[in-house]
């Protein structure tokens, strides 16, 4: 099995749902808690593990805004795991799925260095490594139904951008998105071999306007003249 | 595979249904609960509005839970200290409420308007407004006002229903969605949804927005409108269709007044009202008859386009006015593109791609079972034209909002797509008849309930709500010549009328959920100036303020009394069908919330508090004769109040006669609360197929809702394009009514000049009183789709997302300007100045600028420590805008900056100009005295590690630390799938 | 790359630490210098001291020390791990070495041979490794390249050479083949780090259009999604004066090399005497700082590029 998330770049509004729904997700989850610096205070911040940025793709009035967001892609060469000297980093055999065993790290933050895609994120109250989990705590979990075993960030995406499946599976949902409608890894040309995928915007349909254009314009009420219409 | 640990301990654990209130979309949640802490909080799959989803505020709800600016106990203004000074001392709800009590006996037995009752995030303004009602006060008003009563009138006296929570674009069919003026709006889930779908089903998004984030981003096309002009946009867009002859012939004749006979008397009284038979029936032009007929029966054949003489009087159709007004060159695409700014090409195109849309591409919904017209027809076909709308404050928070409203409908109604498959469908209970038959009381008198609600619907000058003299009744002027279709009040006024005793000064300004010191008024600091003006004797202008809030807002620190409410998620609370409900197009739907969190202080839901008042106060409606009290608790009161014989708060699950469940009307059930947390708080029922379109002239329909008390008649809903309401008070401005009017010579032209029958363009009103070269830049507010006003940012998560706000600019427009990005700017308007921060991008239209709203706090506010951004770095726009006109020294000078039709407060009609800040000027101003804690304020920490339980790890095995990597070393990192 | 004092620190001092060790045993295995057991106890202390300095600031780098020992698991893929274990392989090695020499009383025996061999294998295969840590990184456009663990070796093995040159004059030992080829050593790293600066100013790699994939128009940030720093900004975000950059390098080579290849030319002619050498060894020691420094500043992270870089 191959998991792994696609992302609808053409739907995403920016809404950071996603964000929040695995902030809180994963605050009490496996690798909980994500600590947050100065919550109430200047400059707060904290550990994400999914964060949505916005770009502007042309110029003013021809531009166009992406709203983009980026988790682990669980890579399949993942370079953050090769690097961790300390084991504590690993991609799991039976689903790819890349974890940090918080009990094994020691925070030398090297993994988010090998890490192109700022997935990882030093927690600096545990001194450990964090990073998106594909909620392996909830995908697994039989006790909950079968639609639930989902990550929390693709469950709650209101405009559904997010899902989540096995890239392996020819006819997965996730594998079918991928080849109708292009589906793209980024930064392929550092061989990370992304498991996540980037759908793009959609080409809009011409819509046909010679159809509903009449030859001679109306120009005053006195040209209409009047149809039998039954009330 | 290993075995993975068990990471949650669910015997632990418990899962409760109720309603999200981090926004006013009331999502459906599912909260899981471990030791009465949150430990998750989900969408509710089966809910009626977000089928399972949540957006960032609700997901966020554990950090509001967690809040430091939580209110612990009631507070009481220490004696001799100023207000505003933030000197409070804790007492207990017992002695508050006796404070209440006594202050409120005393204005009821004497003279009820002195009580002034607003509610802002209010979500049972029906339990609000009873309150009121029964108090025997009119001065009651929720923010509708301030908010978007242009959409809600816009659409209720046009279609019988309305943009904003009323209706929804057909997500289902819809082939062409058309965005007005949203950014994240209260269908914040739903529109999400809908627009994915949209998209998914290949249909066209356009975005008409001065700004392009959001909703915009995912556009397939943006329509970069200059702000305040989107009436000129959609009525060349009607230029276009009229000279293309592209309307739809049938909806008009059969559904709408289109036909209709207006008389046409310039000058005379009676011009431009419908000419009507002698039993009141609007009359048409028969084609077969040739003659004139009643105009409501069918099987006629009335003519669209009429012009002549009837009963002695010149006549034309209504739709003769429409061609005739809107063929007119002044709405050609190239007059309108250079007032909006967008090239005439676009508009032509995306008329007749509209157009294309509509007709080249309708569609047919086969009704098996037949549907039933007004008339008693039967039909087995829908036909839907898959063109929809949403437009939102965008459009209503300008001064000409009501009327660009009305134009934006006149689009969908022309192609047919009111409540038909694909198009702008009525949520229940709407539609209702045009406009809904509630007419605002009156009248008030000691210890007497009134007799209706304080607002309703007028429609005509002799519904307002003014002495014999002309004068207001009402504290925030509504229904007066200032604003006679103010529909849901002007909360935006009422602090600067009762300190002005313009019409009168007041006792107590009571406030439920609205943060009227700050981010929800015009003027922030002058409002503050206010609230501690005081009298030469001493004593305060507004005497005596009561606040309930849930937690340490900018508005609590000027109250007298604090009553602390309850947060959402430990309450019994109730989102009812005699409000705005959360029904779907197809299904109508009410919800409750349920307490899944016990509270740990001294607080009690205001719903209860109202009712306690009530009680002690004997309000007819919730004491015995004798005086003793009807109701246990709220939740009795929710179950057992009923506003007419089987209809009550909540819809499902009632009783029949024989003790049966059934929904919609039906005898009080004991057991209602528990049926509504079973079924996951809240109720659906839908609609069968044949009753789920053309509701305003479907038989079967208009019976089904007048059993629920959703309709007061069966008649068919005539869609007005042709308001007489409008035009009554057109001619009353012009001397020309046969009823009040009013005197004073600007009155006379603000109801000449906004008031016509037809919808048009016209400049918003601040824009005609300011020198528009000296202020060139628009600017305008959007809400953040991560934040809800002003109480996010108690939020430790939300405000991670943005704790400063920037001024957004055009990137070429800055740098014709020389504003580099990043650069500390002044911003001035007519009214005021601020310092803020500018970031220069694509996504903003060339004269407009634009934040996001509310972000700026009042230092010390919402459990925020000093130095936090919000109010160092942070702005509200609202220093900028003035509730009043411009002055110009002239009579206008003391009019409400709002829509004149509506009294709409008209927030983006703001213009300013903005110059780089000198060297070293930096930070946010003006900047506010930091606000006192409260006196037994949580501490904030400076680092949070919430959890609900201890993390459980999953442990990596020492062999295969040993032993694997991820792909370097010869061993794939994805095992083979066996 | 944000250029932390501690990681500076290590791999400066370490470097010269090791590179003082190697020419020890090179010295002693091919008779280079005419050591003694003193000296050769003394400059492999210092050797040792510096190495175990530098060792420890690295672990003041983490923020969970308490798992340090774990960081020999990985040998297999992680570079880190791998100079990890060589670090800890050095140890015994060059104390044997050590107290073979003492005990043999500086007597070239097959065995001291053999260990001398191991500690130029094992010092090498660390400060390799060290550089391989940066070099492995794809992340990081300028260090991954064959020249990163060049220049680490390099490095090393000058600052180590003008380090023994010192040790042998303080200890009044014949030292003019140790400056030669000390000086050797400063012209062919100099080489080597002037032909990086040049390399390193090509642009090539991903882009903020490569990294967002959309590559048609130009692509700018309009939101970062958070308006604090994050982990990633204080990681990342890392961004020096240009001007600085630029008189640093011009720094980095008069003190790392065109100061110390004087001073080791008049040690070498002997003209100059061990104040030369020590003087020589600072200014290495300053214009290593100062490179490993650049080192550092120089590198951007792709991640730049989703924070609005156009490229790295
Ligand atoms: N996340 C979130 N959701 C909310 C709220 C919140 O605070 N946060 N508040 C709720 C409330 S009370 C309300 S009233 C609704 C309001 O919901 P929206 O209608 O979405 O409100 P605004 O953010 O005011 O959006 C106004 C939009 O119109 C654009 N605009 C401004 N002037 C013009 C114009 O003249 N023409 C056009 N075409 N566009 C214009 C602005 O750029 C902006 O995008 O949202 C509700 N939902
Ligand atoms: N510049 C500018 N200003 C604007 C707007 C704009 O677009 N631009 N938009 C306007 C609009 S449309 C609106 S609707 C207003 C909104 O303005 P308000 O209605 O004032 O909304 P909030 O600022 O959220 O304030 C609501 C108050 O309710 C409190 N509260 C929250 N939860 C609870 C609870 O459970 N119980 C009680 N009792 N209190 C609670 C909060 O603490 C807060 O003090 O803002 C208006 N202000
Ligand atoms: S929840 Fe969905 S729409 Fe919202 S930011 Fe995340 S991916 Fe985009
Ligand atoms: S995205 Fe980063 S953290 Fe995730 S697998 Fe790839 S390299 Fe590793
Ligand atoms: S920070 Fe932790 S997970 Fe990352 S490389 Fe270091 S030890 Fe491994
Ligand atoms: S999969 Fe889970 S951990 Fe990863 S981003 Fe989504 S919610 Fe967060
Ligand atoms: S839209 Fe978001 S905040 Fe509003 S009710 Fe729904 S989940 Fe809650
Ligand atoms: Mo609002």
């Amino acid at each position: 099995m191959k998991l792994g998330l696609v992302i609808d770049l053409d739907v995403c509004v920016g809404c950071h749902g996603c964000a929040v729904s695995c902030k809180q997700w994963n605050t009490s989850g496996t690798t909980g808690p994500l600590t947050d610096y100065n919550p109430y205070g200047k400059d707060p911040s904290g550990v994400w593990f999914n964060r949505i940025r916005s770009y502007e793709v042309g110029d003013y009035p021809h531009n166009k805004t992406i709203n983009f967001p980026m988790s682990c892609m669980h890579c399949e060469q993942a370079d953050c795991v090769d690097v961790c000297p300390t084991g504590a980093s690993y991609k799991r055999a039976e689903d790819g799925v890349v974890l940090v065993d918080q009990d094994k790290c020691m925070g030398c933050n090297y993994c988010s260095w090998a890490c192109p895609y700022g997935a990882r994120e030093l927690d600096r109250a545990s001194g450990t490594m964090k990073k998106c989990t594909l909620c392996i705590d909830r995908i697994y979990d039989e006790r909950l139904d079968e639609y639930d075993r989902q990550p929390s960030c693709v469950i709650t995406c209101p405009a559904h951008a997010r899902h989540f499946g096995d890239f392996d599976d020819p006819n997965s949902n996730v594998s079918k998105l991928v080849r109708e409608r292009g589906g793209y890894a980024l930064m392929p040309e550092l061989g990370y071999n992304p498991t996540n995928r980037y759908l793009p915007p959609r080409v809009t349909r011409p819509i046909p306007t010679n159809d509903v254009k009449k030859k001679s314009l109306i120009s005053s009420v006195k040209e209409w003249v009047n149809q039998a219409v039954a009330r | 595979m290993s075995a993975l640990p068990e990471f949650e301990k669910r015997s632990q654990q418990e899962v409760k249904a109720t309603t999200c209130y981090m926004c006013a979309c009331r999502c459906g949640i599912k909260v899981t609960v471990e030791d009465n802490k949150v430990r998750y909080i989900q969408g509710n799959r089966d809910h009626p509005i977000n089928k399972g989803v949540l957006c960032a505020k609700g997901n966020a709800g554990i950090m509001k839970q967690n809040s430091p600016a939580k209110l612990k106990s009631p507070l009481r203004r220490k004696a001799g200290t100023e207000r505003g000074a933030g000197e409070f001392e804790a007492i207990s709800m017992a002695e508050a409420l006796d404070i209440l009590e006594a202050r409120l006996r005393k204005i009821r037995e004497t003279d009820p308007l002195k009580l002034a009752y607003f509610t802002g995030r209010d979500q049972m303004q029906a339990l609000t407004g009873f309150w009121a009602s029964q108090f025997g006060t009119l001065n009651w008003a929720a923010h509708g006002g301030f908010c978007s009563v242009n959409m809600a009138a816009g659409g209720l006296y046009t279609m019988g229903h309305a943009f904003w929570e009323f209706g929804d674009p057909d997500w289902d069919r819809t082939k062409y969605f058309m965005m007005w003026g949203v950014a994240d709006d209260h269908a914040s889930n739903p529109i999400k949804i809908g627009l994915e779908k949209l998209k998914r089903n290949g249909g066209k998004f356009v975005g008409i927005n001065p700004a392009r984030t959001g909703y915009q981003a995912i556009a397939d096309e943006w329509v970069a409108i200059k702000p305040g002009t989107d009436a000129i946009l959609a009525l060349s867009m009607l230029h276009v269709l009229l000279k293309n002859n592209q309307f739809d012939w049938e909806f008009l004749i059969r559904y709408t007044n289109a036909a209709y006979l207006v008389v046409h008397t310039p000058n005379q009284t009676g011009h431009g009202l419908l000419l009507r038979d002698a039993e009141g029936k609007p009359l048409v032009w028969d084609m077969r008859l040739t003659a004139a007929t009643d105009g409501t029966r069918p099987s006629i054949t009335p003519a669209l386009f009429y012009e002549g003489e009837v009963q002695g009087k010149p006549v034309k159709s209504v739709m003769t006015l429409i061609a005739e007004e809107y063929l007119d060159e002044q709405y050609s695409p190239e007059n309108a593109a250079n007032i909006c700014g967008v090239p005439a090409e676009q508009i032509e195109r995306l008329a007749l791609e509209m157009a294309h849309v509509a007709f080249k591409e309708s569609i047919e919904v086969d009704v098996p079972e037949g549907w039933t017209d007004w008339a008693g027809r039967k039909h087995y076909k829908f036909i839907g034209r898959p063109v929809s709308m949403h437009a939102m404050r965008g459009i209503s928070a300008h001064s000409n909002g009501f009327q660009t409203c009305r134009a934006i409908h006149f689009l969908q109604i022309m192609l047919g797509t009111v409540d038909v498959p694909g198009g702008h469908l009525a949520k229940p209970p709407y539609p209702k008849h045009i406009p809904p038959a509630i007419k605002p009381a009156k009248d008030c008198a000691p210890n007497t309930p009134l007799k209706g609600p304080p607002l309703g619907f007028p429609t005509g000058p002799e519904d307002l709500v003014m002495d014999a003299k002309g004068k207001a009744k009402r504290i925030d002027k509504a229904y007066s010549w200032d604003a006679p279709m103010s529909n849901h009040g002007l909360m935006h006024m009422v602090i600067t009328n009762a300190v002005k005793g313009d019409p009168y000064k007041i006792d107590t300004l009571m406030m439920f959920m609205a943060n009227m010191a700050w981010n929800s008024t015009m003027n922030t600091a002058e409002i503050q100036d206010m609230l501690r003006e005081k009298e030469v004797g001493g004593e305060y202008k507004i005497p005596f303020i009561v606040v309930s809030d849930a937690y340490h807002s900018e508005m609590v620190n000027f109250a007298d009394l604090i009553i602390p409410d309850t947060t959402y998620l430990e309450r019994w609370d109730t989102i009812s069908m005699l409000d705005r409900p959360i029904s779907e197009p197809h299904a109508a739907c009410d919800s409750i919330r349920q307490q899944v969190i016990r509270p740990d202080r001294d607080v009690l839901s205001w719903q209860e508090v109202q009712l306690e008042m009530g009680m002690r106060l004997g309000f007819p409606a919730l004491t015995n004769a004798d005086g003793s009290r009807k109701y246990e608790s709220y939740k009795d009161f929710i179950i057992n109040w009923q506003k007419e014989p089987g209809i009550g708060f909540l819809a499902g699950w009632r009783l029949d006669e024989e003790g049966n469940e059934v929904h919609l009307r039906g005898k009080p059930n004991p057991k209602q609360w528990e049926r509504y947390a079973e079924n996951g708080a809240f109720f659906e029922m839908h609609l069968p197929e044949h009753i789920r379109y053309y509701r305003h002239a479907n038989k079967d329909y208009l019976e089904f809702a007048k059993n629920a008390a959703w309709v007061g008649s069966t008649h068919q809903i005539v869609i007005e394009l042709y308001s007489e309401t409008q035009q009554r008070f057109k001619l009353a401005g012009q001397g020309l009514y046969d009823g009040p009017m009013p005197t004073e010579a600007h009155h006379k032209e603000r109801l000449s000049t906004y008031f016509n029958p037809l919808p048009f363009y016209y400049k918003p009103l601040e824009q005609c009183r300011i020198d528009e070269d000296e202020y060139p830049l628009f600017a305008v507010n959007q809400r953040p789709m991560f934040m809800y006003h002003s109480w996010d940012s108690q939020n430790a998560w939300l405000r991670q997302i943005c704790a400063q706000n920037f001024l957004y600019m055009n990137r070429q427009r800055g740098a014709a300007l020389g504003i580099q990005d990043e650069a500390w700017c002044w911003v001035e308007s007519h009214h005021g100045k601020i310092r803020v921060q500018v970031k220069l991008v694509e996504a903003c239209q060339y004269d407009t600028v634009w934040t996001w709203n509310a972000i700026g706090k009042q230092k010390g506010a919402w459990g925020l420590k000093e130095d936090a951004n919000e109010s160092n770095d942070g702005f509200l726009m609202n220093h900028l805008i003035s509730e009043l006109l411009p002055v110009k020294n002239d009579a206008l000078d003391n009019v409400t900056n709002s829509d004149p039709i509506t009294g709409q407060a008209a927030w983006y009609d703001l213009k300013v100009k903005v110059s780089p800040a000198a060297e070293g000027e930096t930070g946010t101003w003006p900047t506010f005295p930091a606000l006192k804690p409260l006196p037994n304020a949580h501490v904030a920490p400076d680092i949070l590690r919430y959890q609900a339980h201890k993390a459980v790890n999953l442990e990596r095995p020492l062999a295969d630390v040993l032993s694997r990597g991820s792909v370097h070393d010869g061993q794939r990192g994805t095992a083979n799938k066996e | 790359m944000h250029p932390a004092f501690s990681v500076i620190f290590f791999t400066v001092s370490s470097g010269a630490g090791y590179g003082l060790f190697i020419w020890l045993a090179i010295a002693q295995l091919f008779g280079l210098a005419s050591l003694n057991t003193k000296t050769t106890l003394i400059a492999g202390g210092i050797a040792l001291v510096l190495i175990t300095a530098g060792l420890l600031s690295s672990t003041l780098h983490l923020a969970n020390p308490k798992n340090a020992w774990r960081a020999v698991m990985r040998f297999k893929t992680s570079w880190l791990s791998r100079e990890g274990v060589f670090a800890i392989l050095f140890y015994p090695s060059a104390l044997l070495y050590l107290l073979a020499i003492f005990m043999s009383d500086h007597e070239t025996t097959t065995f001291i041979k053999l260990l001398a061999l191991s500690v130029i294998i094992i010092g090498l295969a660390t400060v390799f490794s060290t550089g391989m840590i940066y070099a492995c990184l794809k992340t990081i456009r300028q260090w991954h390249t064959a020249l990163t663990p060049a220049n680490y070796i390099l490095m090393s093995l000058t600052s180590g050479a003008v380090l023994l040159t010192l040790v042998l004059l303080s200890n009044k030992v014949f030292a003019a083949s140790m400056a030669i080829t000390g000086i050797g050593l400063l012209i062919l790293t100099a080489l080597t780090k002037a032909i990086y600066y040049f390399w390193v100013h090509k642009v090539t790699g991903p882009t903020i259009n490569t990294a967002t994939g959309f590559t048609r128009a130009q692509v700018r940030l309009l939101d970062t999604g958070h308006s604090a720093g994050t982990f990633l900004n204080q990681e990342f975000g890392y961004q020096a004066d240009p001007s600085l950059l630029k008189n640093l390098k011009v720094g980095v080579f008069v003190l790392a090399f065109f100061v110390p290849s004087l001073l080791l030319a008049g040690v070498a002619t002997d003209y100059l005497g061990v104040g030369a050498a020590l003087l020589a060894f600072a200014s290495v020691l300053a214009g290593l700082g100062a490179e490993r420094w650049l080192f550092f500043a120089e590198a951007r992270h792709v991640i730049r590029l989703y924070h609005g870089a156009q490229h790295t």
